[in-house]
């Protein structure tokens, strides 16, 4: 398998991973305001920390993907 | 048409590429190269999307300080004879831009709810056949007794406001939020 096919394999794994992120963190938004529609205020730090952590994961991948890129661009100048 | 796209082709010196339209010829379209930069892109605009719905969590965790906090004033509402059985009367609180509603039902109990609609704000009014609290812009429904939506697309039940009958008068002495 060539490095480009393999990158677009791994870009394609990591969009599926952020987006099923991106829906875990709409569904605790929405959880949340319903929470906070109902007066149930317990659940709401927990959630935002819980979105705040999807978030890292997610900033996470993006700074794996701009140093993988950084790599190959390196790797082919070289 | 499609002998002048195999004349330019054999012209071209393309053996390979007979039934190739012109267009496809001239501005070669690399699928794999193209789903690899929309997937990156992809992933750009998403982490900014999560970076903002993790901000709005924050939000709403911190809009919590601003929701009103249950009320303990006591407000005179009038006189016990203007609620008759099954009857309604409207009223404000605990400020005035709060409308609520009154309700001595069939069974002579006295409640009392906001009159605002949990599910677009509208407000709510007594069905005397039904017995019900009815919301006419969506046909929401809420049980009198306890203030609980029983059909239509209300989810959460009416903020209930604590009444009670001192003497002759109706008094309003506390909001359930």
């Amino acid at each position: 398998m060539s490095t480009r096919r393999q990158g677009t394999t791994l870009f394609s794994a990591i969009l599926i991973l952020v987006a099923t992120t991106v829906v875990v963190q709409l569904w605790l938004l929405s959880f949340s305001m319903e929470a906070l529609l109902r007066h149930q205020f317990k659940s709401l730090a927990p959630a935002a920390i819980a979105s705040t952590v999807l978030f890292f994961i997610n900033g996470g991948l993006l700074r794996f993907v701009f140093r993988f890129d950084r790599e190959v661009q390196r790797n082919t100048e070289g | 048409m499609i002998s002048e796209i195999e004349k330019s082709n054999e012209v071209a010196g393309c053996t390979s590429c007979a039934k190739t339209p012109q267009y496809q010829q001239d501005f070669p379209i690399e699928w794999e190269g193209d789903h690899y930069v929309s997937r990156r892109e992809m992933v750009k605009f998403l982490t900014l999307g999560s970076f903002l719905l993790a901000l709005a969590n924050w939000a709403t965790a911190i809009a919590k300080g601003m929701i009103r906090k249950d009320s303990s004033a006591v407000v005179r509402l009038g006189p016990a004879s203007d609620l008759a059985q099954n009857g309604a009367m409207l009223f404000r609180y605990p400020t005035p831009q709060d409308p609520c509603i009154a309700v001595r039902t069939q069974e002579g109990a006295l409640v009392a709810y906001s009159q605002v609609c949990t599910h677009l704000s509208c407000a709510v009014v007594y069905d005397k056949s039904a017995d019900q609290l009815v919301c006419p812009c969506h046909r929401g429904v809420f049980s009198v007794d306890r203030g609980a939506p029983v059909a239509g697309p209300p989810t959460r039940p009416l903020a209930k406001v604590k009444i009670e009958q001192r003497g002759d008068h109706i008094f309003a002495t506390g909001l359930e939020v």
